[in-house]
């Protein structure tokens, strides 16, 4: 277990976090220039991320949500702080009712953060592209988020209950 | 793992990251205050992409290259393997046809030398190589694999010359004493002389002895020896060899040395004249 006992995690641990939610911003980034065209926006970065808030709420706060935010605007993102404004609302948010959602079902786990994903998609493009946002686009989305929370979840899980 | 609870977040430092970031986004889509780090980091991912990609394509290559490399080792190894085997079918073809060339020259040579079609063609089965160099046995044994009935005492002859005769034949081998076996003796003649060539036991040599004296001896190192048919075996005035030294052993004694035309070592099919010289 690389967590401490004082609710601190090591820098490592952070890291491998970090690495995880760069991994599904890339995936993002490799596999939507594919599906747009079928009117579907992934989006696993921010589902990673939330999916750490959800599950390590009292070791991830708002200086982690800040952090992982700017190391991703840096590096995918047009603009800076437009992923940590909504990493650190949504960590607001999850840190807010994440005991009521630990008696969420699947479903409506899968249904809130594929919201809260589709939300993300639906300022990306009213604040940086405005011309191509589209309703479709986030209807098809939010379906589609809302099945890959699941397989994100189980993996996510698995792969923190091994590594973490 | 027991989790702890979750600690009290307090919301002033989530509004300070919110109004933070708000600031920052503020000011970047509207003054592009931090499009040098965008570009720079930008530039980095970049740069570590290609790098990426760079090695990711030499690793790829190598890979093929060591592929491929090794794709053309083995076809390699099978076009030697069939260089190997049409080098050594032309090789028995060529043998084969030199054998059949020679074989065919053998039989017009000593139809036409001796008239005779009564020539019976043997392959070479081992020579007695041991006793050949060093000692007084000069025997060889040829293959019969008809079992042809051989009798004893016929001339055998190899290349243009006779170089022996039958002795006996067993199973399917016919044994050949050789001229130069110390045991055989050959009746020759000169343009001066007739004597009894007996074997010295050294390859291609046999010897006489004359009751002359060499100073009247008409013959010389070089001249040609020939069969004189008096021994009745084999046919006369077929050269056999040259004169290779003229020996004095007395005041009227001297030893003709006559080095053999036919060598066996040279030679891979006999001829068995089936006729004895007084058939003929």
């Amino acid at each position: 277990m690389g967590l401490s006992t004082s609710g601190m995690m090591k820098f490592r641990n952070h890291l491998i976090i970090l690495v995880t939610i760069v991994s599904g911003f890339w995936l993002d980034n490799t596999l939507n220039p594919l599906t747009s065209r079928l009117f579907i926006e992934l989006n696993f970065g921010f589902l990673i991320f939330s999916y750490w808030i959800f599950a390590l709420p009292e070791k991830l706060q708002s200086f982690a949500a800040l952090v992982y935010g700017f190391v991703i605007d840096l590096f995918f993102s047009n603009v800076i702080g437009f992923n940590m404004l909504f990493f650190v609302g949504t960590s607001y948010i999850i840190h807010l009712y994440v005991f009521r959602f630990r008696i969420f079902s699947y479903f409506q786990l899968s249904i809130f953060f594929s919201g809260s994903s589709v939300f993300y998609i639906a300022c990306k493009y009213l604040l940086l592209s405005p011309l191509n946002y589209s309703y479709i686009l986030l209807i098809v989305s939010f379906l589609i988020n809302a099945v890959l929370w699941i397989g994100v979840y189980l993996i996510m899980r698995a792969f923190r209950r091994r590594i973490l | 793992m027991a989790r702890s609870t979750p600690t009290y977040t307090p919301i002033r430092n989530y509004a300070i990251g919110f109004f933070l970031s708000i600031f920052l986004l503020f000011c970047d889509i509207n003054y592009g205050s931090f499009s040098q780090v965008r570009v720079i980091s930008k530039a980095a991912t970049l740069y570590i992409q290609m790098i990426s990609i760079g090695v990711l394509e030499n690793i790829v290559n190598t890979y093929s290259s060591f592929q491929e490399t090794k794709n053309l080792l083995e076809e390699n190894k099978e076009l030697k393997d069939q260089i190997l085997q049409i080098k050594t079918k032309d090789f028995i073809e060529k043998t084969d046809t030199a054998e059949k060339i020679k074989i065919i020259n053998l039989y017009k040579g000593l139809v036409g030398r001796f008239e005779s079609n009564n020539i019976h063609l043997y392959k070479i089965a081992s020579i007695d190589l041991r006793n050949y160099f060093c000692c007084s046995t000069h025997k060889i044994f040829l293959q019969n694999p008809q079992k042809i009935l051989i009798k004893e005492n016929l001339q055998v002859l190899a290349g243009e010359s006779f170089i022996g005769q039958t002795t006996t034949s067993y199973l399917n081998l016919i044994e050949v004493i050789l001229f130069s076996d110390t045991d055989h003796v050959l009746p020759i003649k000169s343009n001066s002389f007739y004597c009894d060539a007996r074997g010295k036991g050294k390859p291609l040599m046999i010897s006489c002895t004359l009751n002359k004296n060499i100073d009247v001896f008409e013959n010389e190192v070089g001249d040609p020896v020939y069969t004189s048919g008096l021994g009745g075996i084999f046919m006369k005035d077929i050269e056999v060899g040259l004169i290779s030294g003229i020996n004095t052993i007395s005041i009227d004694e001297i030893e003709v040395i006559i080095l053999l035309k036919a060598d066996p070592l040279q030679e891979s099919f006999y001829g068995i004249i089936n006729q004895r010289n007084d058939e003929i």
